[in-house]
């Protein structure tokens, strides 16, 4: 199912402390549409329930043997009959077509009106299993589109869905729990309805040691959905009512609820440095830098997804996150084999880079460039991307210090190879890093020998070329560093004269006239 | 403006007016043009002549009139008056479109750029039907109709490849996508399929590769900022088509047109690019159809020709194989022997060839040959994308790919033996291939600094290189002399300086080459040669090394000037220079026939000065001679001034631009070497340098004020006795430059200097004067540069006429000025100076103000001590 939360939004917070801050951000944030196609490895919003998760749910036992098989009109029939009976036939019937691989039809089940009456019989307790049928048909149908959930969220379901989080029946209240899911994954508005509705003391009540591994899933999963999405976030009581079940579910051994709970907090981090706070003031951040290490892809992503969100903060939070030893782990990330990891853990490492020099320090320590540099010669272009990001807030951040060992790093070779990259962007990024760090150099008078070393790459010959690029801001960039850097050729200590080159006279080298 | 038949009259009158060759006519007639353009119906009526006009001359001038017309006024800028009135705006963008679809060619295009003009400005949010107008004309199956479509939507959308990401854009982009990208894959396949039934019908062809090009460009311009879903899921239509097309060929298309580029070549090269954007941006997605792609293109290359026309194919397509050879997880398909010798062998020996068209080139246009070889500036040519899959495939394969080409090497200088007269190409490639072989980086400055350590450059060297150059005719095979040539020059640093010094007399020899390209090479051989640095930053040849070469060396270069085509050959003359500086005394029994030649050639390059660069290095062989004459004969400067005031006399008289300040400078040379009081003949130019006029001409103020600095130095009483009317005008001369932020320092130069070197009591009178000018200009605009340039000033001032004499003269202007001048200047600034002397005089100065000035001990100015010191 396609999701909304596309990887470019989640990132509108983006530290860069270029020359132009307030600008580069607004760019960075600015962008919420996507051409792209949804990414696959972000969390579901919703599900459909296709199979029953535990063999002998109480519908199976009136089913038994009895080959039910109604049209349309005898559904509707059933479910308004007075027989109990007839209304468990016509909504199981109902509920096995929307729970049928290839298309169900929730458009034709809503139509139909059936809604309202499935809502009737969550409320009728003497019926268990008539609960539980109506619970799956209102999950399935919430898990269309968003008008499709809506219907079942006017026709009134959420309230009698909480209510069910206390039957003793423990599938029905399962199913509850999934159908409440569906309904908070849609978006803030019905998110807010599940939470005002006071569903979340509830949910929580439910978490017991004893509590079926999946029955466990299906809470964390709807726990995350409650975290999930903006405008506006949820609530602060809702979150604090929250955050310590999550960090309880962290402690779990089973994936799926690790993972889904590294993604609720990787919602709550996505935000404000005050949300963020709120989150790395439990404490969660070494058993998040422990997760960042597993081999389940599932866990790695949103764990290291929440970390990378939460050096977005503060420079006293991404301290905390660096005390935690999130940079004792980045580098094995870095070189991870999926270049959606290494696109992700250059992201995390390009905020910690646009932190104070002592953070930058930090990163040598660590020894991150060697796999940086690696990943911009022969990372895919998404991931170089983000590490000529990376580079860029190192360098305009850098000491003098630390800048020399940038161009130590071997970083010039790919950021010139970059140059010819099909994003302007990126290039225009690059024209910068290598201003700034040619600006530097001049002060450690080995500007000579950097720019020999850009020539020797092919730099100039690229940067001239950019100088012919149709984006003006480009072409205005190379002219800059030609001009400043790569003006005609110095002749060491013979010229006598002044270069009077063209119309304009410009006096290339006044050293000679300034004799006094 | 009524869209009355008689104003349609009226304004076919003065277009016809505007084409006139007399601008007696023409002029009045643009001009009336504009005074009219902003009437209502003024757009309409020039649509409805460029519809309707009976004489096509007016049809297509009406439509020029209007695109530049939509130029100019369509934008509205924000506080200005909108120049186009509503409806008009309104009408044009109902019409444009159908009358540019319905318009000859000619008018067509104009039509075009208008509309683009138009869509830059208001598509989409004001232009909210055009994609829908521009899409049902997809269906229409006239494919005149249809390429006007692609056109204009070519011009709306090209801009997606060069804009930043922003949210407006990427709104823009998906609305296009939405309504544009499903009609367009429909209209690509529905044209591919029209070609196959249209096969053998040449003119229905060109109209449907017209189709398919721009399509193809469309396809780049909606792709480039992202992977748009659509084209994601539509993968597999648009790359199996565009592998199809890749794969193409039909007589029908092909041209005889060896130049120029014919509709097959474009598609495939546009092809190529799409091809090499998935690659590189959406390599995950695109991965699969890499492999094909790579084949395809590669047999590609091995079938297309060598003429120029298939120029651009070829380089892009190279360009696309060694773009993806050089990437790891790519690296299995070239891995294999065969593929790497076939590549080898059918890709990049083939496309080093010298060709008919280089040849063409080095004869005779040895500028442009020589500029595209030596300087770089060939990058979209073949040699050099083939010079960039070598060096790609060396990423992981140096090796195999070295010892596949040892071997063509091998056989093409065989081939070159059996007989050098008809085989000499062989040889230039074999020399070609091996240089892009050994190259992995290069400079300028030091040639090749990186080399293939599997390559035996010296053993080349000694073998391939070394006899062609040592050959008796300098003119035989000039292009193999030239490649010889450069091949010393950019394995300089790698072969050995016992060879290099072998090769010195054989590259003067070629400076009597009658080759330009050949002379030239020479000539910058032996150049970048002379500035090699050896151990302990010495040149690496010694004057004494060159010592036995110096007389033919210099005859030589000389005569290389008077070689056709090369009078005023930069690289010859920055040869000379080079030589000069690097011989030093070895020159001065040369002097005098070279100070000649040198002012000939000086008098013969002033009457219309063209080449900036051989002009600087002739004036720096000038100065070069006199600097090392006169360090060995202070008394040799009269034969200088002899020689060179004639022809200095007559640049200032015909007032010689580009040269004047040249002139001046080595008047300030000469000047600065006499040890005695300044020449009379000096002092008699003194008063003209300080006319006005000279001093407007910004290029000449720096080489102007050095020469007053000279006469400062030099003779500061002959002024002061001799001339003291004129130090008014001196003063104003620094008054003028101190006035401007620009030459500013200029102007302390100058100051400094008159403060340093001026009788104290030939300029007490103007002193005061002086600082108060200086303080007009600090309260006027304070610039860092000017505080920085005061400072060292003041401090001058400070320690040449005492402490005191400072504060009192602060103090003379204005009570406890100085205590302000400390306070908000001296102490906070003063760390801002740079540059040693600057320094240098301002610790001198600042002491000297601390312990010889009273005032500073004992009044209000002690309270200034608190404030953090300043040194």
């Amino acid at each position: 199912m396609p999701t909304l939360d596309a990887p470019e939004e989640r990132r509108r917070k983006f530290k860069y402390r270029g020359k132009d801050v307030s600008l580069r951000r607004q760019q960075r944030m600015a962008v919420s549409l996507e051409l792209r196609k949804a990414k696959k490895d972000e969390q579901t919003l919703k599900r459909r329930n296709i199979t029953s998760f535990c063999p002998d749910t109480p519908s199976e036992k009136p089913a038994k043997g009895v080959a039910v098989s109604l049209t349309l009109g005898e559904i509707i029939k059933g479910v308004n009959s007075s027989d109990p009976v007839l209304c468990f036939q016509a909504t199981q019937t109902a509920r096995k077509m929307l729970s049928q691989e290839k298309n169900p039809p929730l458009r034709l089940v809503i139509e139909a009106g059936l809604i309202p009456r499935m809502v009737e019989f969550l409320k009728s307790s003497l019926y268990p299993c008539l609960q539980f049928e109506a619970a799956w048909a209102l999950t399935n149908i919430a898990s269309g589109t968003s008008e499709q959930t809506r219907a079942v969220v006017e026709g009134g379901a959420i309230r009698p869905l909480i209510e069910l989080l206390s039957s003793s029946n423990v599938a029905v209240c399962e199913q509850a729990v999934w159908a409440l899911g569906n309904i908070a994954g849609d978006g803030p508005e019905f998110r807010d309805n599940v939470i005002t509705s006071n569903a979340i003391p509830h949910l929580l009540a439910l978490i017991s040691p004893t509590l079926p591994i999946t029955f466990l899933r299906n809470i964390t999963w709807t726990l995350s959905n409650l975290c999930r999405n903006k405008n506006p976030y949820p609530c602060d009581t809702a979150v604090k009512q929250i955050l310590p079940a999550l960090l309880h579910l962290l402690q779990h051994q089973d994936s799926e609820v690790l993972s889904d709970a590294c993604w609720a907090l990787s919602y709550l981090t996505d935000g404000s440095n005050k949300r963020i706070g709120q989150v790395v003031d439990t404490g969660v951040l070494p058993r998040l830098v422990v997760l960042m290490t597993s081999s389940e892809l599932n866990v790695l992503t949103p764990s290291l997804r929440t970390v990378g969100n939460i050096v977005t903060g503060t420079d006293e939070q991404t301290q905390m996150a660096i005390d935690a030893g999130m940079l004792n782990v980045l580098p094995q990330l870095l070189q991870h084999n999926k270049p959606s990891i290494q696109k992700e853990a250059a992201w995390a490492l390009s905020n910690v880079a646009a932190g104070p020099c002592h953070h930058i320090q930090q990163l040598l320590a660590y020894d991150i460039l060697p796999p940086l540099v690696a990943l911009l010669k022969n990372g895919e272009f998404k991931v170089q991307k983000e590490a000529v990001w990376t580079v860029a807030n190192f360098a305009t951040g850098a000491t003098m210090d630390q800048l020399i060992q940038l161009v130590h790093s071997g970083v010039l070779e790919p950021l010139v190879n970059l140059l010819t990259a099909p994003d302007v962007k990126i290039v225009l990024i690059i024209l910068d890093v290598i201003s700034c760090i040619l600006q530097a150099a001049e002060k450690w008078s080995e500007k000579e020998n950097l720019c020999l070393l850009i020539e020797e790459l092919g730099g100039i010959d690229r940067i001239e070329a950019l100088q012919l690029h149709e984006n003006r801001q480009i072409g205005q960039s190379a002219l800059n560093i030609i001009e400043k850097h790569f003006g005609e050729e110095e002749d060491e200590n013979q010229t006598l004269l002044s270069q009077v080159i063209d119309q304009d006279y410009e006096f290339i080298d006044c050293e000679c006239l300034a004799k006094k | 403006m009524e869209l009355s038949d008689a104003n349609l009259q009226t304004l076919t009158e003065y277009l016809k007016k505007t084409l006139d060759p007399d601008p007696a006519i023409r002029r009045p007639a643009e001009k009336f043009l504009e005074s009219v353009e902003g009437n209502q119906n003024y757009p309409l009526l020039l649509l409805t002549l460029l519809e309707k006009s009976q004489d096509n001359v007016i049809k297509v001038c009406a439509s020029v009139t209007f695109k530049n017309y939509i130029k100019r006024n369509w934008r509205i800028v924000e506080d200005e008056p909108n120049k186009i009135c509503e409806a008009d705006r309104v009408a044009i963008k109902a019409n444009i479109v159908h009358l540019m679809l319905s318009s000859p060619e000619q008018i067509q295009k104009q039509l075009s750029d208008a509309i683009s003009i138009i869509g830059r400005e208001d598509f989409p949010q004001k232009w909210p039907d055009l994609l829908t107008e521009m899409v049902n004309r997809f269906q229409s199956g006239d494919f005149h109709v249809i390429n006007g479509v692609l056109r204009t939507a070519h011009s709306l959308f090209k801009r997606y490849r060069h804009e930043f990401k922003s949210n407006e854009l990427w709104t823009e982009i998906k609305l296009v996508l939405d309504a544009f990208a499903l009609p367009l894959t429909n209209l690509f396949k529905a044209t591919i399929e029209l070609c196959s039934t249209h096969a053998n019908d040449a003119s229905a062809l060109r109209i449907l590769f017209s189709s398919l090009i721009l399509i193809s460009k469309l396809f780049y311009s909606l792709n480039f900022q992202d992977l748009p879903e659509f084209f994601e899921d539509n993968m597999e239509t648009w790359m199996n088509n565009f592998h199809t097309l890749l794969t193409l060929d039909n007589k029908l298309l092909q041209t005889d047109d060896e130049e120029e580029a014919g509709l097959l070549e474009l598609l495939k090269s546009q092809i190529c690019d799409n091809a090499a954007l998935y690659a590189q941006k959406y390599d995950e997605e695109f991965q699969r159809y890499l492999p094909r792609f790579v084949t395809a293109i590669w047999n590609l290359l091995v079938t297309t020709g060598q003429e120029v026309k298939y120029d651009l194919l070829v380089s892009n397509a190279i360009q696309f194989l060694a773009s993806v050879c050089e990437r790891p997880h790519y690296k299995n398909l070239f891995e294999d022997q065969n593929t790497l010798t076939s590549i080898c062998e059918k890709v990049v020996v083939p496309n080093m060839e010298f060709r008919a068209a280089d040849e063409e080139a080095f004869e005779d246009n040895s500028e442009e040959y020589i500029r595209r070889d030596l300087e770089g500036s060939d990058i979209d040519t073949r040699r050099r994308a083939a010079c960039d899959l070598v060096r790609g495939l060396c990423k992981f394969f140096e090796g195999p790919v070295t010892g596949i080409f040892s071997g063509y090497v091998n056989s093409m200088l065989q081939e070159y033996a059996k007989n050098p007269s008809v085989n000499w190409k062989h040889k230039d490639a074999a020399i070609y291939l091996v240089t892009s072989l050994a190259s992995k980086a290069q400079t300028q400055k030091h040639g090749i600094t990186q080399a293939n350590e599997l390559v035996n450059l010296t053993e080349f060297f000694v073998n391939h290189i070394l006899p062609d150059l040592k050959s008796a005719n300098v003119n035989e095979f000039p292009v193999l002399k030239a490649d010889g040539i450069k091949y010393i020059m950019i394995f300089r640093n790698q072969v050995p300086k016992e060879h290099l010094l072998v090769s010195i007399p054989l590259l003067i020899n070629h400076l009597q080459a009658e080759s330009i390209v050949v002379h030239t090479y020479a000539a910058h051989a032996l150049e970048r040669l002379f500035t090699m640095r050896g151990p302990n930053n010495a040149t690496l040849f010694t004057a004494a090394e060159i010592a036995p070469f110096v007389e033919i060396l210099l005859t030589n270069l000389f005569k290389a000037l008077t070689l056709p085509g090369s009078s005023e050959n930069e690289y010859i003359m920055k040869a000379i220079m080079r030589s000069f500086s690097l011989l030093q005394e070895a020159i001065i029994p040369y002097i005098p026939t070279l100070i000649t030649q040198l002012t000939q050639k000086l008098l013969a390059v002033s009457k219309n000065p063209s080449k900036p660069h051989f002009n600087h290095y002739m004036f720096e062989a000038i100065c070069l001679s006199i600097r090392i004459t006169c360090k060995a004969n202070p008394a040799a400067v009269v034969n200088f001034e002899e020689a060179l005031f004639l022809v200095f006399t007559e640049i200032l008289q015909n007032d010689v631009q580009e040269f004047i300040p040249y002139v001046f400078q080595v008047m300030s040379l000469l000047l600065e070497t006499h040890k005695n009081d300044i020449p009379s003949s000096y002092m008699a130019l003194f008063p003209h340098l300080l006319q006005p006029v000279l001093w407007e001409r910004t290029g000449n103020i720096p080489a102007l004020v050095r020469l007053l600095q000279a006469f400062l130095e030099r003779g500061s009483n002959t002024i002061a006795s001799a001339a003291a009317d004129k130090i008014p005008g001196l003063l104003g001369v620094f008054q003028k430059l101190i006035a401007s932020k620009a030459n500013d320092h200029q102007g302390f130069y100058l100051l400094n200097s008159i403060i340093e070197h001026m009788p104290p009591e030939s300029v007490d009178q103007y002193r005061k004067q002086i600082f108060i000018l200086l303080f007009q200009r600090l309260q006027n605009s304070k610039t860092t540069k000017f505080i920085k340039s005061f400072l060292v000033f003041i401090n001058l001032y400070c320690i040449k006429y005492g402490a005191l004499a400072l504060q009192e003269i602060f103090d003379g202007i204005q009570p406890k000025m100085f205590g302000m001048v400390l306070e908000k200047i001296i102490i906070p600034e003063i760390q801002k100076v740079s540059g040693n002397v600057e320094k240098k005089i301002c610790a001198v100065g600042i002491t000297k103000l601390l312990t010889e000035c009273p005032p500073m001990m004992d009044t209000e100015y002690t309270k200034l001590w608190g404030i953090h010191g300043p040194l």
